[in-house]
């Protein structure tokens, strides 16, 4: 008998969905708008942050040591940071070192090459490259440093221009979130009042079978049920218009967002297909609570049995 | 089998439609309720299927006190009363089967069921060829028949007719009369709510009268005395 009335309850929840087409169709599109709008708001927040990392990534001071400093020193300086609770990475290069990677970096600029080869002596310098967990430590341990006793073997440059980059980048981010904050609870909130309003018509239309069913003792858990499967309904087609929708706009953008993160061991659309269901249930889950609590509101407030 | 106890009902607008009534009904009775209109009929009507609470007493059916009844408890009394209304309240766009067949379906009957009850009450209405026809295609009797046809697929124990000839000529009325009387025949308690004299007096059965909110008469055997 359960089967039976479940059967029956969800037939009438799509004869209401296909006698009032339009309004289905309406709602479907509003609450498709908040998704989308959500959607990107988190793919727009997923990318920032991603960007953020890779500048802190890059991000990293040089500390170069004086021609006079003695191996044992630079030894001693490069376990003196690396006991700093700051640094998360301290890599020491040697003078010779240096000019190996100059000259790769440098391997198409003739005249460059050609001035290095101009000088007798090696004219890098050997340095620590060290980088902190976060970055406001670089200052830290510049500081440190600075007041150790090695400070007078030791060139240290004040903490670069990175640190704008990523402010802007956080500061942008923040802006995007916001409007989409707003933008989002704008039409979160128009969805609630489209489902409810449809809920309501839906309702008003069946007044003569509802009055009906409540006069032949249909059990008040009937009369409601299709109704809230309707908002389910809703719901779930939503979604998958949704996910029809953004799935492919974010693979024909994903080669400009690769070509950002170039170099960096971010996919977006490993991401995506990495995270497709985790997305889709939570876009079924936002669009399910938006649409059953708003039939909820509707139906207790219009439908007394 | 219908009992109120000192029942008053006032609405929120400090009307009474009904004050201090007693009325006692025994199952198998068939009992016409008289009065002009808005004595309080109709409300000592909704009062039987809980679709009022009373302000002041009790209201006992079949021996089940529904004077504060669940929420959810509703649709099990309402299963065990026929109720009948002067405006039939048929789905127009539905079959006269489907009609009665959707106040079965709503209850979670089985299809099996369905098709094995309708052709019983039809029958037991006189309307078994027209189970294809819609409403519009029947006169006002033969809607009204089908309408108390729906109300018998739950074998009620009480049948709660409210005005049920008030849309229908007097030969019509007559025929909705006759089978009330046919189905109280079969043990059916038959409450009939009315102000049409010709049919209390052709009855002769037990008329209690209203007026004001009060019971004014109860006669077993009764005429209509306004």
């Amino acid at each position: 008998m359960m089967i039976v009335t479940f059967f029956r309850a969800t037939k009438f929840a799509f004869q209401n969905f296909w006698r009032n087409f339009w309004l289905s169709i309406v709602t479907i599109f509003i609450l498709t708008l908040t998704l989308v709008s959500v959607s990107l708001l988190s793919a727009v927040n997923l990318l920032a942050n991603q960007a953020i990392t890779v500048v802190k990534e890059k991000v990293n001071i040089d500390v170069f040591f004086s021609s006079a400093a003695q191996a044992e020193q630079m030894l001693a300086v490069r376990a003196f940071v690396e006991q700093m609770p700051e640094a998360k990475q301290v890599e020491y290069v040697s003078a010779t070192e240096a000019l190996e990677r100059f000259k790769k970096e440098h391997v198409a600029d003739l005249d460059i090459l050609a001035s290095l080869a101009e000088l007798e002596e090696n004219p890098l310098p050997a340095s620590l490259v060290i980088q902190a967990y976060e970055l406001d430590q670089y200052q830290t341990i510049i500081d440190k440093l600075r007041a150790s006793s090695f400070a007078d073997i030791l060139t240290t440059q004040d903490f670069d221009d990175n640190r704008s980059v990523i402010q802007r980048i956080s500061i942008l981010s923040q802006r995007v979130t916001q409007i989409g904050l707003v933008l989002s609870f704008i039409f979160a909130t128009i969805s609630l009042l489209m489902v409810f309003n449809t809920i309501r018509i839906t309702i008003y239309t069946h007044r003569e079978e509802l009055n009906i069913m409540k006069l032949v003792g249909a059990t008040n858990w009937f009369i409601r049920t299709p109704f809230f499967l309707e908002g389910i309904l809703y719901a779930m087609i939503a979604s998958i218009v949704t996910m029809a929708f953004l799935y492919p706009t974010f693979v024909f953008v994903s080669p400009y967002i690769q070509a950002f993160f170039q170099g960096y061991s971010f996919d977006f659309i490993q991401f995506l297909e990495l995270h497709f269901w985790k997305i889709f249930a939570l876009q079924i889950g936002l669009s399910l609570v938006l649409s059953v609590l708003s039939s909820m509101i509707a139906i207790t407030r219009y439908l007394r049995v | 089998m219908i009992r109120f106890e000192n029942v008053s009902k006032i609405y929120s607008n400090n009307v009474v439609a009904l004050n201090n009534v007693n009325l006692h009904i025994q199952p198998g009775e068939f009992v016409s309720i008289v009065g002009q209109s808005g004595m309080g009929k109709t409300t000592l009507a909704k009062l039987i299927i809980a679709e009022e609470r009373p302000t002041k007493g009790k209201v006992i059916i079949g021996g089940w006190d529904i004077t504060r009844i669940r929420h959810h408890e509703i649709p099990v009394l309402r299963r065990q009363i026929g109720v009948v209304y002067q405006d039939f309240k048929l789905l127009p766009r539905k079959t006269v089967f489907e009609n009665i067949a959707f106040a079965l379906e709503v209850c979670g009957a089985s299809g099996a069921r369905i098709r094995k009850i309708i052709p019983q009450v039809l029958k037991i209405v006189g309307l078994e060829d027209k189970s294809r026809f819609f409403p519009r295609q029947l006169s006002g009797g033969q809607q009204q028949r089908v309408v108390i046809a729906r109300s018998l697929i739950h074998r009620p124990k009480i049948i709660l007719a409210d005005e049920p000839t008030g849309n229908l000529d007097s030969i019509n009325a007559q025929e909705i009369i006759h089978l009330l009387v046919k189905i109280n025949t079969f043990g059916t308690t038959v409450v009939l709510v009315t102000h049409n004299h010709d049919i209390v007096n052709m009855l002769r059965k037990r008329v209690i009268t209203m007026d004001h909110g009060m019971i004014i008469s109860d006669q077993q055997s009764g005429k209509y005395i306004l």
